[in-house]
C-alpha cells in the first residue's frame, strides 16, 4: 500500500477504536461479571418492562456493586483452588518430564549420527498429523482400562509430556544446531565424559531455547481440556479446566465463580503469551513453510 | 559365540519358537471358546427341554416334573418356573413357590416380559430377528443360568430359569507343548550345523533353515488342528449324550409323548439364541449329517491365522540368517550412547502415540462397544462394516408425508457443515486480520502498539475459556448480546434452537478468537515489504489499487498461504468451539466431524464406529494436507 499519504485520518481510528471495543468487550464482560460480586449471567437486574437506557446499563460491562466476593468464594467455598493446585502439579510436572525427554531426544538427533536417525526425525513430524479424536479411544483404554491410571495425574501427565515431544524436540534440534561443535570437542579431548558434557556443558548454553520448550508444554498441559474431562471422574480430581466447565456446562450456571476462576487461570496465561508470541509465529510460520 | 552369527542356529530356533508359541497359544484360545460353547449349549439344552416337559401340566404336575428334572440330571443344578408376577415352581427349597415376586424380584419379572415380547415378535412376523432365551454367565464360569420362555401352542405362558453346572466332560486339549519344545531344541541344535556364508546373498543352507521352519510349523499346527477336530468331536459327543439323557428323562416326567419331526430336523432342544435348532444331533442323541458351523469357523479362523503366523516367522529367520540381526545388534552397541539418549523419547512416542494410533485403526476395523470390550479381538472384528455404514449411507433427506426432514446423524451432513464451517471461519479470520493489518500498517500511524496489544488478546486466552464466555453472552434469556438486540427493538434470538443461528454462535466465536493470528502474521509480512518499492512505483505514477494488486499481494503470498493452509487445519479441527459454545445444537445438526466422533465414542459408547468415523477424517486430512504440499510448493517457486 502507498503509505504516508493522509497520517492518521480520523475515520480510520474511528473505525478501528470501535472493532477494538467490540474486540475486547468479551474480556472486560468477564472481568464484570468476576467482580460483580453474585451468579447470575446477565450483569444488572433488569426491571419487567426495561427502557432503552435501562438495557444500555445492562450491557455496560460495570458490575452493578464492585466486589471481590466471587473470588474470596471461589477459592475458599468452591474447591477450585484444589483444582488449581492439581492444574499446577499436572503442568509442573508434565514441564519437567517433556523438557528432559525433549532435551535428550533432541540433542541425540542434534550430534549423532545413527541408523534409525532420519526416519525417526520424520517419525515424529508425522505424528503431529494424527487426529486428536483417533487418538482419544486407544489412549483411554491403554491409560485408564490397562494401566489403570484413570482419574490419576500420572495418567495425564505422561499423555501431555509425549504429545509436546514431537514440537519441542524440533525447535530444541534447531537450538543445538547452532551451538558450535567445537566447545565439546575440545572438552571430550579435556576427557569430559559424553553425560558430563551434555549436562554441564549442552543444557546451560541452551537455556533460552529450553525455556521456550518449558513453557510450551506447561502451556500445553494448562490449556488442556478434552482428555483431562475424559481421564477425571472424581471431583476432587479435576483439573482448572475442566473445573471451570463444570461450573457452567450442563444444568448449573454459576457465572460469578467461571468468571472469576477464568480470570485467575487466564492471567499467567495470558501474560506469558504476550511476552512470547513473537517466538510462536516465526515458528509457526517457517515450520509451514519449509 | 562368533559362531553364533555364522551358523542358522538362533535364527532358526528364535523363529521356530515364536511361531510356535504364537499358534498355541492362538489354538488354546480357540480351543477354550469351544468348551465354552459346548457348556453353553449343553445349558440350552437343558433349559429348553425342561420348558418343553412343562406343556399342559397343572401347577402341582409343573412342580413334579421340576423335581424330576433336578433328580435326574446332574448338572441342572436349579430350576424355576416364573409365570407372570407369580413364581409357580422352583426346585430351590428357599423360594417357597409357588408364591408372588417380590419387590426385589423385579429383574426376574422384567426378563419374562422381555423373551415374551421378543418371542411374539419372532412369531408375528415369522422370522427370527429377536433373541429369545437369555444365558447369563458364560461357558468359562463354573455355571450358569439359562432363561427360555415355555411355550404353549405358539403364545408364550412364562418363562423357565434353568442354573446348570458345567460337566466335567468338556474337551480341552493339552497345548502340546512337550511337540513345541522338541521342534525348538532340534532347530537349535540343526541349525547350528548350517554355515551361513555372509557374503553370499542366499545359498543352500539358508534354504535349508527355511524349509526347516515351514516343516516344523506345518508339523505343529497340524497337530493343533487335529486336536481341535478332535475336541469338537467329543464336545458333539458329549451334547448328543446329553440330549439322549434328557430325552428319557422327558419320557418319564409324564409329559406327552413328543411330536413326530422329520429326522433332518435334530433336536428342538439344542438351539442357538434365536430358539432355532441347530440340526446336529436327532431327539434321541444320534448324531446327524450336518457339519458343524461354529467349530468349522473356529477352525477357518485359526487356519488363516496359522499362515500369518508362518510369514511372521519366515521373516524373523530371514533377519537373522540375512545377518540383519547381527548388523542391528551391531549398530546398538555401536551407538549405544545415541541410542540411549533418544530411547527415553522414542519408547514414550511408540506407547502413547503410535501404538494408540495403529489402535485405533485397528478399533475401526470391529464393532467394539462399552459392553463388548472384554471380548477377544478375533469375536469383535468385522471388517469394513463400519466404514460401510459411514459412507454408505445416503439417507440424508426424508420426505415424509410432514415434509422433509434432514437427517442430521448423517457422515455427509455433517461433512458438508465441517466444510462451511472451515471456509467461513477461515474467510472471517483472513479478511479481518487482513483489514486490521493493512490498517495498522499505516506508515506514522499512532497508537499502533495499544491497537496491537489489545487486538492480540483473544488469541492469548485459552479457548475453551473464550468459548464459555460466548456461550454466556448467547444465553437466551439473560445474555448481553440479546440485551443488545432488544434494546434496538428486535425480538430476542433463541440462538442454540435454529440451525443457522447456532451455526452463527459458532462462527462469531471462533471468528473472534482466530482473526488475531492473521493479523499478526500479515502485519509481519507487511512490515517485511521494502518501502522503496512503493516509493519506485510512486514515481511511475502507479494508483494504490495497482500498487496493492501488483507488489503488495504477490509479496504476501508466500507468508499468507500457509498461514491459511495451517488454520484451515486448526479450524476443521477445532473441537472446543462446537463443543462448548454451542454443543453441536439443535439435535446435532451443527455438529462438525471431530465433536461428533467424540459424542459416538463417549456418550454412546460406540468406540468402535468412533475409531472407523476418525479414521475417515484422518484420511480427509491426509488427502487435505497432499493437495496443501502441492499447492505450497507452488507458491515456493512462484
Amino acid at each position: 500500500m502507498a503509505l504516508g499519504r493522509p497520517k492518521n485520518p480520523l475515520w480510520l481510528h474511528a473505525a478501528l477504536i470501535s472493532f477494538t471495543l467490540l474486540t475486547i468487550y468479551p474480556v472486560l464482560w468477564v472481568l464484570a461479571l468476576a467482580f460483580s460480586g453474585q451468579q447470575s449471567v446477565g450483569l444488572v437486574d433488569l426491571p419487567k418492562d426495561p427502557s432503552f437506557l435501562e438495557r444500555l446499563r445492562g450491557i455496560v460491562p460495570w458490575p452493578a456493586h464492585l466486589s471481590a466476593k466471587n473470588f474470596i468464594d471461589v477459592m475458599t467455598e468452591q474447591p477450585f483452588g484444589r483444582w488449581l493446585l492439581n492444574s499446577v502439579i499436572v503442568s509442573g510436572l508434565t514441564t519437567l518430564l517433556g523438557v528432559f525427554l525433549a532435551c535428550t531426544a533432541a540433542y541425540a538427533f542434534s550430534r549423532f549420527r545413527f541408523p534409525g536417525r532420519d526416519q525417526g526425525m520424520l517419525a515424529f513430524l508425522v505424528s503431529q498429523m494424527f487426529p486428536g479424536t483417533l487418538m482419544l479411544i486407544p489412549l483411554f483404554i491403554i491409560i485408564v482400562k490397562w494401566l489403570g491410571l484413570g482419574n490419576n495425574f500420572i495418567g495425564l501427565v505422561i499423555v501431555y509430556a509425549t504429545t509436546a515431544i514431537p514440537f519441542c524436540v524440533w525447535m530444541l534440534k534447531g537450538y543445538f544446531d547452532t551451538i558450535p561443535i567445537d566447545i565439546e570437542e575440545s572438552a571430550r579431548i579435556d576427557g569430559a565424559s559424553p553425560q558430563v558434557i551434555f549436562f554441564r556443558i549442552i543444557l546451560p548454553l541452551a537455556k533460552p531455547a529450553i525455556a521456550i520448550t518449558a513453557l510450551f508444554s506447561f502451556m500445553t498441559a494448562w490449556n488442556e481440556f478434552i482428555l483431562a474431562s475424559v481421564f477425571m471422574e472424581s471431583e476432587a480430581n479435576y483439573t482448572a479446566p475442566v473445573g471451570l466447565r463444570f461450573f457452567v456446562g450442563g444444568f448449573s450456571s454459576q457465572w460469578g465463580f467461571f468468571a472469576a476462576g477464568s480470570v485467575i487461570v487466564s492471567l499467567p496465561v495470558v501474560i506469558l503469551f504476550m511476552y512470547l508470541q513473537k517466538y510462536l509465529v516465526s515458528g509457526l510460520t517457517a515450520g509451514s513453510v519449509k | 559365540m562368533d559362531w553364533l552369527k555364522r551358523t542358522a542356529s538362533l535364527g532358526l530356533g528364535v523363529a521356530l519358537a515364536v511361531v510356535l508359541l504364537l499358534s498355541g497359544w492362538l489354538a488354546g484360545g480357540v480351543a477354550g471358546d469351544l468348551a465354552a460353547e459346548q457348556r453353553q449349549r449343553e445349558a440350552v439344552l437343558l433349559a429348553n427341554a425342561v420348558s418343553a416337559s412343562l406343556v399342559g401340566a397343572d401347577e402341582a404336575a409343573k412342580a413334579q416334573r421340576l423335581a424330576k428334572w433336578k433328580a435326574e440330571q446332574p448338572g441342572l443344578e436349579s430350576a424355576r418356573l416364573v409365570v407372570g408376577r407369580e413364581m409357580q415352581a422352583s426346585t430351590i427349597a428357599a423360594d417357597e413357590a409357588p408364591r408372588a415376586l417380590k419387590r426385589e424380584e423385579k429383574p426376574l419379572f422384567d426378563l419374562a416380559n422381555d423373551l415374551r415380547a421378543a418371542a411374539e415378535t419372532n412369531v408375528g412376523e415369522g422370522t427370527t430377528r429377536k433373541r429369545t432365551l437369555r444365558v447369563e454367565g458364560s461357558g468359562r464360569d463354573s455355571a450358569m443360568t439359562v432363561s427360555v420362555p415355555l411355550m404353549v401352542e405358539g403364545k408364550v405362558e412364562g418363562i423357565v430359569q434353568a442354573r446348570v453346572r458345567a460337566s466335567g466332560e468338556s474337551a480341552s486339549p493339552g497345548a502340546g507343548w512337550a511337540l513345541a519344545l522338541a521342534l525348538v531344541a532340534a532347530g537349535l541344535v540343526v541349525g547350528a550345523f548350517l554355515r551361513i556364508k555372509a557374503e553370499r546373498h542366499f545359498d543352500v543352507p539358508r534354504g535349508i533353515a527355511v524349509v526347516l521352519l515351514l516343516v516344523g510349523a506345518v508339523v505343529f499346527q497340524q497337530q493343533q488342528l487335529r486336536r481341535m477336530a478332535e475336541a469338537t468331536a467329543t464336545s458333539d459327543a458329549a451334547v448328543a449324550k446329553l440330549q439322549a439323557a434328557a430325552a428319557a428323562t422327558y419320557a418319564r416326567s409324564g409329559a406327552p409323548a413328543l411330536a413326530a419331526l422329520p429326522a433332518e430336523a435334530g433336536s428342538p432342544w439344542d438351539t442357538d439364541g434365536y430358539g432355532r435348532p441347530r440340526g446336529l444331533v436327532d431327539v434321541d442323541g444320534r448324531p446327524l449329517a450336518k457339519a458343524n458351523l461354529a467349530a468349522a469357523s473356529h477352525a477357518s479362523f485359526l487356519k488363516k491365522s496359522f499362515w500369518a503366523i508362518g510369514a511372521l516367522g519366515l521373516a524373523l529367520l530371514l533377519f537373522f540368517v540375512q545377518g540383519w540381526a547381527a548388523r542391528t545388534a551391531q549398530a546398538l552397541k555401536d551407538h549405544r550412547v545415541a541410542y540411549a539418549y533418544v530411547a527415553p523419547a522414542m519408547i514414550g512416542m511408540l506407547v502413547l502415540v503410535f501404538f494408540p494410533f495403529f489402535y485405533g485403526i485397528a478399533l475401526a476395523f470391529t464393532d467394539t462397544t462399552l459392553f463388548n470390550e472384554n471380548l477377544p479381538f478375533r469375536e469383535r472384528f468385522i471388517g469394513l462394516t463400519n466404514f460401510f455404514n459411514i459412507l454408505g449411507d445416503f439417507d440424508i433427506v426424508k420426505t415424509t408425508a410432514e415434509g422433509t426432514v434432514v437427517n442430521y446423524q448423517n457422515f455427509y451432513w455433517t461433512l458438508m457443515v465441517t466444510v462451511i464451517w472451515t471456509v467461513t471461519n477461515v474467510t472471517v479470520g483472513v479478511t479481518f486480520g487482513f483489514l486490521l493489518a493493512l490498517a495498522l500498517n499505516t506508515e506514522g500511524f499512532k497508537g499502533k502498539t495499544i491497537y496491537r496489544v489489545l487486538l492480540i488478546l483473544p488469541w492469548a486466552i485459552p479457548n475453551y475459556i473464550t468459548a464459555l464466555v460466548w456461550r454466556g453472552m448467547f444465553h437466551p434469556q439473560f445474555g448481553v448480546i440479546n440485551q443488545a438486540l432488544q434494546m434496538f427493538g428486535f425480538e430476542p434470538v433463541r440462538w442454540f434452537d435454529g440451525v443457522v443461528s447456532s451455526f452463527m454462535t459458532g462462527l462469531v466465536t471462533n471468528g473472534w478468537l482466530s482473526f488475531p493470528f492473521m493479523m499478526v502474521v500479515i502485519l509481519g509480512a507487511l512490515q517485511s515489504i521494502p518501502r522503496d518499492m512503493y516509493e519506485a512505483a510512486d514515481v511511475e505514477g502507479a494508483t494504490r489499487w495497482q500498487q496493492f494488486r501488483s507488489i503488495t499481494l504477490p509479496l504476501l503470498r508466500p507468508t499468507l498461504v500457509p498461514a491459511v493452509v495451517i488454520s484451515v487445519v486448526w479450524t476443521f479441527n477445532m473441537f472446543n468451539i462446537i463443543f462448548l459454545v454451542s454443543g453441536g445444537e439443535p439435535g446435532g445438526a451443527n455438529e462438525i466431524l471431530v465433536t461428533k466422533a467424540y459424542k459416538i465414542a463417549f456418550e454412546q459408547y460406540q468406540y468402535a464406529y468412533a475409531a472407523a468415523y476418525s479414521t475417515v477424517i484422518f484420511v480427509i486430512l491426509l488427502v487435505y494436507g497432499y493437495f496443501q504440499t502441492r499447492v505450497t510448493r507452488a507458491t515456493e517457486s512462484y
